[in-house]
């Protein structure tokens, strides 16, 4: 394998973490499955758009902005929507959640059309490829892609590992009974994952608009994402990150030396081989699985 | 309350009935009445509603599928039913579950920091720390390990750990002694006092075992298929006949299988129901 060829995968491995870790965040301290994340990552591109239209001139705020954004929006999903679900069947959230992704479809076309939009042209910036090794290059904002999931995670690992809040929504996913019979208000830690998970989304919209622009169909990445999450076991992020290499290696692999046409077949490929032999993903505990 | 006029009580629950899935009734009109500062037993057979009454005061949540229907629950006068667990425990109402009592996949000392205390800086949740490990001494060395490693003893001395680092005025305990060795029962029975007498915490404690619960608690009631039919102070409900043949297991030939069958009998003496 090429250097060059390394590099396309971890870039590829790097976005698809960046987009899982949204869904084992709302899947481990809910134990509901996320279907319309990837709208909602692609709602976090379209408001970079947005923002970068009205601060042209100061990117830096435009990008905060659209970041904050982002975290605002999972928390007005969880309580507008999410918020009265809990309690009730988890098959009735994930459907919700599909039904949301449907409408948040809809809704972008309608406001932004099928056109293909590019947030960095609007600052002026471009997106030149550097040469990283020799023989080896990718382009800037994919860097950015790569170097932003590696501090997203060291971030989330080092909240749920050592915060008082993160250690709640460790405990809230485990017992929410007992999390509540200890003081935590479940709705606080369900928006908090809400508003994480969407965050994250955002962020990874975001970069994938300044690099390759963004259009109706982006959803499709966090579609594909699924899979990387799943392969990890849903509820793991350390399995999240293995599983978002499976999948890329798997699919750079795939379009290099079988056809570039199965991009999209070969995640949802390894997701059934993966689950066929273990059902419970790679990292997954066990005694989650019958919660799906 | 005759016999315990002095102070207001710390909860009075009168007339609660709770129902499961809106049908299943499983208590029909308890009343009791707990003093500040005393410890109080709540006693009866499987399926006697025990349970019930504590997650009705602790408070459900939607899974549950719970409800309380009729009656009220006062905690220092004021109206609690139906109210959601965590504010409960804001309030200083806290659980120790009968199971589920600790986050197995927390380490102990997680266990611990997870508890959302009202008002607590990190010096005063620095100093709960250290009284659980005072009272408990046994987990100090198991700060590091998971709580789903841990015996049934040191689980149980982890969930009163964890529920007093919430900072409880009244704590409930379902089955202190459930599945645990009678050395261990010794002890944790000895720290319950000592948790009521050291740092005045009120004790509700729901258990199967009669002769443990009136052995700790000052004031016992016995409840049936979801109706209190004893009450007394614990000293006189454990001299009583009826407690000693069904409840002590000290019963001789003349089974009749429950009390109020016995009570319902003409021969037996004054009733102990209330009202
Ligand atoms: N989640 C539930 N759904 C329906 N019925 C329930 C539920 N939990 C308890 N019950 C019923 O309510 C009644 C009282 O149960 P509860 O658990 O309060 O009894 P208990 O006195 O605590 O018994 P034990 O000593 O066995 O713990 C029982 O008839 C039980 O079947
Ligand atoms: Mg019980």
């Amino acid at each position: 394998m090429s250097p060059q060829l390394i590099a396309n995968i971890v870039v590829l491995a790097a976005i698809y973490a960046l987009v899982s870790a949204g869904y084992v965040l709302v899947y481990r301290v809910s134990h509901v499955l996320n279907l319309a994340h990837g709208e909602l990552m692609m709602i976090g591109a379209y408001i970079l758009v947005a923002t970068a239209g009205l601060f042209s001139g100061n990117p830096i705020l435009a990008l905060l902005l659209a970041a904050v954004s982002g975290l605002v929006m999972g928390l007005v999903v969880y309580a507008v929507l999410m918020r009265w679900l809990t309690g009730e069947a988890v098959l009735a959230a994930v459907l919700v959640t599909i039904a949301l992704g449907i409408l948040l479809r809809g809704l972008s076309i309608l406001i932004w059309t099928t056109q293909q939009f590019y947030p960095a042209a609007i600052f002026g910036w471009r997106n030149p490829p550097v040469h990283i090794l020799p023989g080896v290059q990718i382009s800037v904002a994919s860097l950015a892609i790569v170097a932003l999931t590696i501090i997203v995670y060291a971030a989330l690992f080092l909240f749920l590992q050592f915060t008082a809040w993160g250690v709640r929504m460790r405990a809230a996913g485990q017992n929410p009974l007992l999390a509540e019979q200890r003081g935590i208000r479940l709705h606080a830690v369900y928006a908090l994952a809400w508003g994480l998970s969407t965050f994250t989304a955002s962020l990874a919209g975001m970069l994938l608009s300044l690099d390759s622009g963004v259009e109706s169909t982006m959803a499709t990445i966090g579609l594909k994402a699924f899979p990387a999450a799943l392969v990890g076991g849903l509820d793991s992020l350390f399995g999240a990150l293995v599983g978002a290499l499976i999948v890329a290696a798997a699919e750079i692999a795939a379009i290099q030396f079988v056809n570039p046409l199965l991009s999209d077949v070969v995640p949802f490929l390894v997701l059934l081989l993966v689950l066929a032999v273990r059902p419970w993903g790679l990292f997954g505990s066990r005694e989650q699985l019958d919660r799906v | 309350m005759t016999n315990v006029p002095q102070a207001a009580p710390l909860l009075a629950i009168d007339d609660l009935r709770v129902a499961y899935h809106r049908v299943a009734v499983a208590l029909h009109g308890v009343t009791l009445r707990v003093m500040p500062q005393t410890i109080v037993a709540l006693v009866g057979n499987n399926g006697a509603g025990k349970t019930t009454a504590l997650r009705a005061i602790s408070g459900f949540i939607g899974v549950d599928d719970a409800r309380v229907i009729g009656g009220s629950i006062r905690f220092a006068g004021r109206r609690i039913e139906n109210e959601p667990p965590h504010a409960n425990t804001a309030r200083g109402i806290v659980l120790v579950p009968e199971r589920d009592k600790v986050f197995p996949n927390l380490t102990v000392a997680e266990n611990l920091t997870v508890a959302a205390t009202r008002r607590a800086s990190s010096a005063e949740r620095r100093r709960l720390d250290e009284l659980v490990f005072a009272l408990f001494p046994a987990l100090a060395p198991l700060r590091a390990r998971l709580a789903g490693l841990l015996s049934g003893g040191e689980r149980q001395m982890l969930a009163f750990g964890s529920a007093i680092v919430c900072k409880p005025e009244l704590l409930l305990v379902d089955e202190l002694s459930l599945g645990l060795a009678p050395v261990v029962v010794d002890d944790l029975a000895r720290r319950v006092r000592a948790i009521r007498r050291e740092l005045g915490i009120t004790v509700l404690l729901v258990e199967q075992n009669v002769g443990v619960a009136l052995a700790i608690a000052d004031y016992g009631y016995v409840i049936e298929s979801g109706h209190v039919v004893l009450e007394g102070p614990a000293g006189e409900l454990r001299g009583r006949p009826e407690i000693q043949q069904f409840y002590l297991g000290l019963a001789t030939g003349n089974q009749v299988r429950r009390y109020r069958a016995l009570r319902e009998r003409p021969a037996n003496g004054p009733g102990d129901r209330r009202q």
